[in-house]
């Protein structure tokens, strides 16, 4: 855990040196994490929690498991990062369960809050990107509560023993996908079925925050 | 008639705010600290909004209220948009149809660099407000849309003490 978050900050290492950051670094107990979020080395929490697909049939993380992996994207229909990232997450996707790893889309937002993020429209955006994993939705908002997921889109690789690998973003540039430099979850995947180390495990990018349904309990 | 409409477009302008539309440039996370650091202010409110977000659209009068109501005590607001670049034209109207006629900023430069400069423990989600004290160290941050009572106490608090308590707060 601290090892990965020393990687963060090393491949950060610009923003620390200066007084001015250091100052600010001095006030802060747990740098590179975002507060509340699964850690690094920890199973995917209510895995067992059915959601509705956009096939109309239930399903769960524990059921979109791959044999070397699974990722779990938390993303929507109305926000900007989220359109802006839509294929991209689609085609590493649709990529990645052709390589053993499976995949799960989970839209947690209310759309009390954002109608564009209801079912129908769900359908229809995975019918027309041509989504070929789960697209469904976390109709209590409790499964992005328990990730400690707070923006769209937001994600989550777990290697092949349920653990989580990797957190964040999808890569580096999300509005001008031929200058991206670094492909944060696509270097994650690749590393992942390698076998190698993943050397930036935790990466963020600015987003929407996710609209959570008011907790029932 | 001629005179008549000008007029009536002259008013129209003031009442949008179109006719003063304040600086808007271009700002990476250091060059946002620089303007938090300028001397002159006890206390100093970072706000990242944008125009899509509908919370930090909810949250915006009551930033831009805060502002005003405290600018005299030594309050400096700082807003800071996150739209991409096509956007930027609605971000600039929306500024001025709020009445914000002091120079604001929109990011620019990698995401990830900007959040964690402005602190690490920000998850990149928006709205994001920070709350400096007059010496430029951050003192509270929030992320999520906050009420006018909430940030008016703690910059109150940081007005009256000269440095708040350090803490964070997540609210979605």
């Amino acid at each position: 855990m601290k090892t990965a978050k020393m990687k963060v900050l090393a491949a950060t290492g610009a923003l620390v040196a200066t007084a001015s950051i250091a100052a600010l670094a001095a006030s802060q107990s747990e740098p590179g994490e975002a507060p509340g979020a699964l850690a690094l080395g920890k199973t995917a929490p209510l895995a067992e929690t059915k959601m509705k697909n956009v096939d109309g049939k239930e399903i769960s993380i524990t059921q979109a498991k791959g044999a070397k992996g699974t990722l779990i994207v938390f993303t929507c229909n109305h926000c900007p990062w989220a359109k802006a990232w839509h294929a991209r997450i689609v085609s590493l996707g649709n990529k990645s369960v052709k390589r053993g790893i499976g995949v799960i889309a989970i839209n947690s937002n209310d759309p009390a809050a954002y109608p564009e993020d209801d079912f129908a429209t769900m359908q229809s955006n995975a019918k027309k990107s041509k989504m070929g994993f789960p697209y469904a939705v976390d109709g209590t908002s409790d499964v992005a509560r328990a990730f400690g997921a707070t923006r769209t889109p937001e994600a989550f690789l777990f290697d092949a023993k349920g653990l989580l690998v990797y957190h964040g973003a999808i890569d580096d540039n999300a509005h001008q996908p031929d200058q991206v430099k670094v492909h944060y979850l696509e270097e994650a995947v690749n590393a992942l079925l390698d076998g190698k180390e993943i050397t930036l495990a935790e990466t963020k990018a600015l987003g929407c925050g996710i609209k959570l349904r008011t907790s029932k309990t | 008639m001629r005179r008549a409409s000008g007029f009536a477009l002259a008013l129209a302008l003031i009442a949008c705010g179109c006719g003063r539309r304040a600086a808007f440039e271009a700002a990476t996370a250091d060059q946002v600290l620089a303007a938090v650091r300028a001397p002159g202010a006890r206390a100093v409110l970072v706000n990242v909004w944008a125009t899509w977000c509908a919370p930090c659209r909810a949250e915006f009068p009551d930033m831009v209220r805060l502002g005003r109501d405290l600018r005299a005590a030594g309050l400096r607001l700082v807003l800071v948009s996150a739209d991409f670049d096509e956007s930027l034209p609605q971000a600039h109207a929306f500024l001025a149809d709020h009445g914000v006629d002091f120079p604001s900023y929109h990011k620019t430069g990698d995401d990830m660099r900007f959040i964690n400069t402005l602190d690490s423990l920000w998850s990149g989600a928006l709205p994001a407000t920070f709350l400096y004290d007059g010496a430029g160290h951050r003192v509270r941050f929030w992320e999520g849309r906050q009420s006018y009572e909430t940030l008016s106490r703690a910059v109150r608090d940081v007005l009256q003490k000269g440095r708040g308590t350090d803490s964070t707060e997540v609210k979605t």
